[in-house]
């Protein structure tokens, strides 16, 4: 059986500004400490605790499994970004030619790949989520552009998981 | 028929403790539709069991989504962080 395929169509625009936000995030992983308790709420949600009542458990599973996830992070992320690069060069929004900005470009994600865009586009969500303060679903600021790339990440989400199951 | 006897022993350990469990909390990110999605993949759920399990999340706040040993529930646990979903171990109430 050929590994099932999704083909997701975006602007050059878009691939540059996710490409943009993928390093940022991949900068923000790592520098993060690996096993000690993140300062960084937006970090930390990403490795929460797994017991809410007993500390000690928590500290144990987090010193067993923070350092991995992380990096799991971390290598998805740069998983997408390099799906992301035309002819091996990593689209920077600045330099796309008006032109070519809004041209369509194709990407063909296989299951692995596929997966990784799944886990980091929450992962990025979730990252903005706590950034921008939102603690409801609808909680949104219209002067604030970055609630824009928020629902723009969730919209992409959502195509993803419409694109497998057709 | 003789039972090992480490058998008899985890039986009776099954008894009298609770077993374990999975929570999914709800969150005011993650999409209805990932979190199903992820049911299905991790867990193999069926659709309709993946979907409700999802809209107990959603309406209740949280929802047991496996029970069973700790080590097993903790091995659960690092798989939903890793999809990006809130969730903890408890001890069930038996």
């Amino acid at each position: 059986m050929t590994p099932r395929i999704v083909v997701l169509e975006l602007a050059q625009l878009e691939a540059a500004h996710l490409s943009d936000l993928l390093v940022q995030f991949a900068d923000l992983i790592r520098a993060s400490a690996p096993e000690a308790p993140l300062e960084d709420p937006a970090v930390a949600r990403l490795v929460p605790d797994a017991y809410r009542d007993d500390p000690e458990a928590a500290s144990e599973f987090r010193g067993l499994t923070q350092a991995d996830l992380l990096d799991r992070r971390r290598a998805d992320a740069e998983t997408v970004l390099a799906s992301l690069q035309q002819d091996g060069v990593t689209l920077r929004p600045h330099e796309l030619h008006e032109s070519s900005a809004l041209e369509a470009m194709t990407v063909r994600l296989d299951p692995g790949q596929t997966a990784a865009w799944l886990r980091t586009l929450t992962a990025l969500r979730l990252v903005l989520a706590a950034r921008l303060g939102i603690a409801q679903e609808d909680d949104r600021d219209p002067e604030d552009p970055r609630f824009g790339v928020y629902d723009w990440l969730g919209f992409r989400l959502e195509g993803l998981l419409q694109a497998m199951e057709d | 028929m003789t039972i090992p006897l480490e058998q008899v022993d985890l039986d009776a350990d099954a008894r009298v403790s609770p077993p374990w469990q999975t929570v999914v909390w709800n969150d005011p990110v993650n999409l209805m539709t990932y979190v199903t999605h992820v049911f299905r993949e991790y867990f193999g759920y069926s659709p309709d069991r993946a979907e409700s399990l999802m809209l107990a999340v959603h309406h209740v706040g949280h929802a047991v989504v496996a029970e069973g040993a700790r080590e097993q529930m903790e091995l659960h646990v690092q798989a939903m962080h890793d999809y990006g979903l809130w969730a903890t171990v408890r001890q069930g109430d038996g």
